[in-house]
């Protein structure tokens, strides 16, 4: 029998109303680059947050070299050898102090020791830096780093700290194309010289298939897959494994046909780079979606569109007249609306009342000679509370006591009142519970009936089937697809939003094709 | 989400600083009978305390957008060494004094607004280093010393005037710095709680990002806060040269901190949560209050801070320690 560096039996853990682990088995061999894929709430992030001992309330066994051991929490993992690299970097990183210091951070904070060792402490770190092959200055404090040599020093914590596990979690997603190969390089050296075993978790596909040596996909908390990674292995057969069988959804039935053009993007990019020589269309009834994993562009184009981000390149027309939004005042004068992805933080006045929630866009309306009439703030709230059926005691109530879906339903209402042409919604359903979802996936639909447009990102490619008439997938801040919801499938969307480069062939057709 | 905090603490929360402060009355009252509750000692009461409500004031409205400025009184004695000498070496009119002393408040309040607008400097620290600023400007506007009434002007002239007339005298005094700060409060009031532009200010305090998000231009409102500040910095600098009969090195400075908190003590007056114009009053109130009830029971002037600080501080602790409870009730619960 092979012998498992760490090995994982039916893992089992419960939130609230939810099974978020259901009995997940994952082997890990000493020296293999192991990806762990699956869709946005399949369990990997619970997964790894049990394998770093974060998450200490799991069922199941976890063995070590073949001997049991339980990871209670961080501290017990690391002990064991296991070490994380969260996608937030800067959160496990002392900014004002070196790189080198903050390598060896952990024998800094070790108690009974009055006075830093300033020379072996750049001794070591030094050696760290020849033995990973980094090439930066060790005395230079970390916050003047780039992100990918955050990611270095704290891999170089990892090991000092003999770390035998190393769990990468999203590590390539804000790195450019030249890091990503530096990082590769280094995790082969590590997993060859040293036989360290990595966890690799991705949403990019295609880099999954370059370096890992095995993969396993969750799906709903569940295993759906295990196999090694072959010359053979593709990305539409992963995607095919974290979608499963009854990926398929009900449509949007679109009567109405949409109408002249309302918004029209011709190479739009933001100055930061995340969106980059975007086009796009939406016309008069019509609900655009655009799909695409997490970092891949959706809200910063949203943002991008609605001038929080400042623009560097393209042309907006909204109803054919330019549309130079530089902050989101003007925006608003344009006649667009953004419903944005962190409701709580930039949508909701948590402690006002849902009548102001309602009423702040369109306080000139709602006042005469500068003075807030009462009255029609009121009459404004009760028309949205009653159009959009929000749950609420009375309108004077704080939004902050609504639930998720009554909260998300005010941000929705302060545009209604407002009067929009065009709406933006960033991933609305997000923390919504199932009922709510659905209303306002009906509301969203309903919408564009009145003759505006909706622009609808998201992760969910379920979802944008629901609600939407054309999806454009973006990938790495870019176009990748333009597809018609009517002709379309989750597994085509996903196909584009990891980054498939080649035509999308469905999987049906590929295994018939395979058999002959 | 649930709201943890019991009824009984949430009253406390809401209503401590009245209590602090009837509470202090009723003390007195019955400790000292007839000379506190007389009508002439609540004059008195309400003239001491007319200046820190009045740059309170100014506070409570930069505060309103989760704005901050420490240096607010320091440029009131700025703003009164350019009243004084305004009046003074110039010979001008009064009113005229008093309108161009409030327009140059307000010029030399660019200054605040370009560092934290333009170079995003955080408002504390901004108006940290403001605060010398203004100390170094205001001294070589006056040659480095005070502006009082007989004193020759800095290039050697005799001044224009040879003393303060009674109207400027009758600024700082009992009816009108009393009057001015009731306006002041008055206008405040109305302003925040009733008008659109009031509301604009307290969403830019609940979420700012919202707040731009919902089309607020919120850089313009901060600055219309700012000026808004500047001109009551600018009235209370000119009732502090009134009541001192002269404009004095620091004469200001040290209105600062009670006037920070009067509007901390007053956030929580009646649930608002928020810097509001009748909660600032209330806190100023219980300042004066304590003041002039200890010096009548005979507590000697150098202890005097440390009484009043105390209580102070039991009013904020009762004020904000339910709340903070409840919080961290919260976030253990998630």
């Amino acid at each position: 029998m092979q012998s498992f560096r760490l090995e994982a039996r039916g893992i089992c853990v419960d939130f609230p109303g939810v099974k978020a682990l259901d009995g997940v088995d994952f082997r890990l061999s000493p020296g293999e680059i192991h990806a762990l894929v699956g869709a946005n709430g399949a369990g990997k992030s619970t997964l790894m947050k049990v394998l770093s001992g974060a998450n200490p309330a799991y069922r199941g066994q976890v063995l070590l070299d073949g001997s049991p051991v339980s990871l209670r929490s961080p501290a017990e993992a690391q002990r064991l050898g296991i070490q994380t690299v969260y996608q937030e970097v800067d959160q496990a990183l002392a900014p004002a102090l070196s790189a080198a210091e903050n390598m060896l951070l952990d024998g800094l904070a070790r108690p009974g020791r009055l006075w830093v060792d300033w020379r072996g402490l750049y001794r070591q770190a030094e050696q760290l830096k020849r033995q990973l092959k980094m090439d930066f200055d060790v005395r230079m404090p970390v916050s003047r780093l780039t992100l990918a040599q955050k990611q270095m020093v704290l891999i170089a914590r990892a090991v000092h700290n003999r770390c035998r596990i190393l769990l990468l979690d999203e590590p390539t997603a804000p790195l450019s194309t030249v890091e990503t190969e530096t990082l590769f390089a280094l995790c082969r050296r590590m997993v060859a010289e040293q036989q360290i075993a990595v966890v690799f978790i991705s949403h990019r596909l295609p880099e999954v298939l370059r370096i890992c040596s095995r993969y396993t996909v969750l799906r709903g908390g569940r295993l759906a897959a295990s196999a090694p990674v072959t010359p053979q292995t593709t990305t539409g057969e992963l995607v095919a494994h974290m979608l499963g069988a009854g990926g398929q959804a009900v449509r949007r039935r679109t009567d109405a046909v949409p109408g002249g053009e309302l918004l029209s993007v011709r190479g739009l990019s933001s100055r930061d780079g995340s969106v980059r020589d975007i086009s796009l269309t939406v016309r008069q009834g019509e609900v655009v979606g655009l799909a695409g994993l997490v970092g891949a562009g959706k809200s910063e184009l949203c943002k991008t569109l609605f001038g929080i981000l400042p623009r560097a390149a393209g042309t907006v027309l909204l109803d054919g007249r330019p549309a130079e939004c530089r902050s989101p005042v003007d925006a608003v004068a344009c006649g667009m609306g953004l419903v944005p992805e962190e409701r709580r933080r930039e949508g909701l006045f948590l402690r006002e009342g849902v009548d102001f929630n309602l009423g702040v866009t369109c306080l000139k309306q709602c006042s005469r000679l500068s003075f807030l009439s009462r009255k029609k703030l009121d009459a404004n709230a009760r028309t949205q509370i009653g159009a959009l059926g929000i749950k609420t005691p009375s309108p004077g109530q704080r939004v902050g006591l609504l639930s998720g879906g009554n909260q998300q339903k005010t941000v929705v209402g302060k545009w209604l009142a407002a009067g929009c042409r065009l709406y933006l919604f960033d991933e609305p359903t997000k923390g919504v519970d199932v009922g709510a979802k659905a209303e306002l996936l009906r509301l969203i639909a309903s919408l564009a009936g009145t003759g505006c447009g909706a622009v609808y990102a998201s992760t969910e490619p379920d979802e944008l089937l629901q609600v939407t008439d054309r999806i454009y997938v973006l990938y790495g801040g870019r176009v990748a697809a333009e597809l018609v919801t009517a002709h379309t499938s989750e597994e085509e969307i996903m196909h584009y939003a990891v980054g498939g480069k080649a035509p999308f062939v469905p999987s049906a057709q590929r295994e018939s094709e395979g058999r002959n | 989400m649930k709201e943890h905090t019991p009824k009984h603490a949430g009253f406390w929360m809401d209503w401590a600083a009245v209590v602090a402060l009837a509470a202090a009355v009723a003390a007195f009252a019955l400790l000292r009978g007839g000379s506190f509750l007389s009508p002439a000692n609540a004059v008195n009461i309400l003239r001491s305390m007319s200046i820190t409500t009045i740059f309170a004031i100014g506070a409570t409205i930069t505060m309103a957008p989760d704005g901050f400025d420490m240096s607010a009184c320091t440029l009131a004695t700025v703003s009164s060494f350019l009243f004084a000498s305004l009046f003074l070496w110039f010979g001008l009119p009064l009113w005229l004094s008093v309108a161009l002393t409030v327009l140059l408040t307000m010029v030399l309040y660019l200054l605040t607004m370009l560092l934290i607008l333009v170079c995003r400097v955080p408002d504390m620290l901004a108006t940290c280093a403001l605060m010398f600023v203004h100390q170094g400007l205001g001294l070589w506007w006056t040659g480095g010393g005070a502006v009082s009434a007989g004193m020759p002007t800095p290039w050697g002239t005799p001044p224009a005037r040879m003393g303060w007339t009674e109207g400027a005298l009758a600024i700082g005094a009992a009816p009108w710095c009393i009057l001015i700060m009731l306006a002041c409060v008055a206008f405040a009031f109305v302003f925040l709680q009733y008008t659109r532009h009031g509301r604009c200010l307290y969403a830019m305090g609940s979420n700012r990002t919202a707040a731009a998000y919902a089309g607020i231009a919120v850089g313009r409102y901060r600055f219309w806060a700012g000026m808004l500040t500047a001109v009551m910095v600018a009235v209370g600098a000119v009732v502090v040269c009134s009541r001192n009969g002269a404009a004095q090195i620091s004469g200001c400075d040290s209105y600062l901190m009670p006037s920070l908190a009067a509007v901390f003590v007053g956030r929580s007056v009646g649930g608002a949560e928020k810097p509001n114009a009748l909660g600032t009053l209330v806190g100023a109130a219980l300042v004066a209050v304590l003041e002039n009830g200890l010096t009548q029971m005979g507590v000697v002037y150098y202890v005097l801070p440390a009484v009043k600080g105390g209580v102070l501080a039991l009013a904020l602790v009762a004020a904000y320690l339910p709340r903070r409870r409840a919080a961290g009730a919260l976030s253990d619960g998630l």
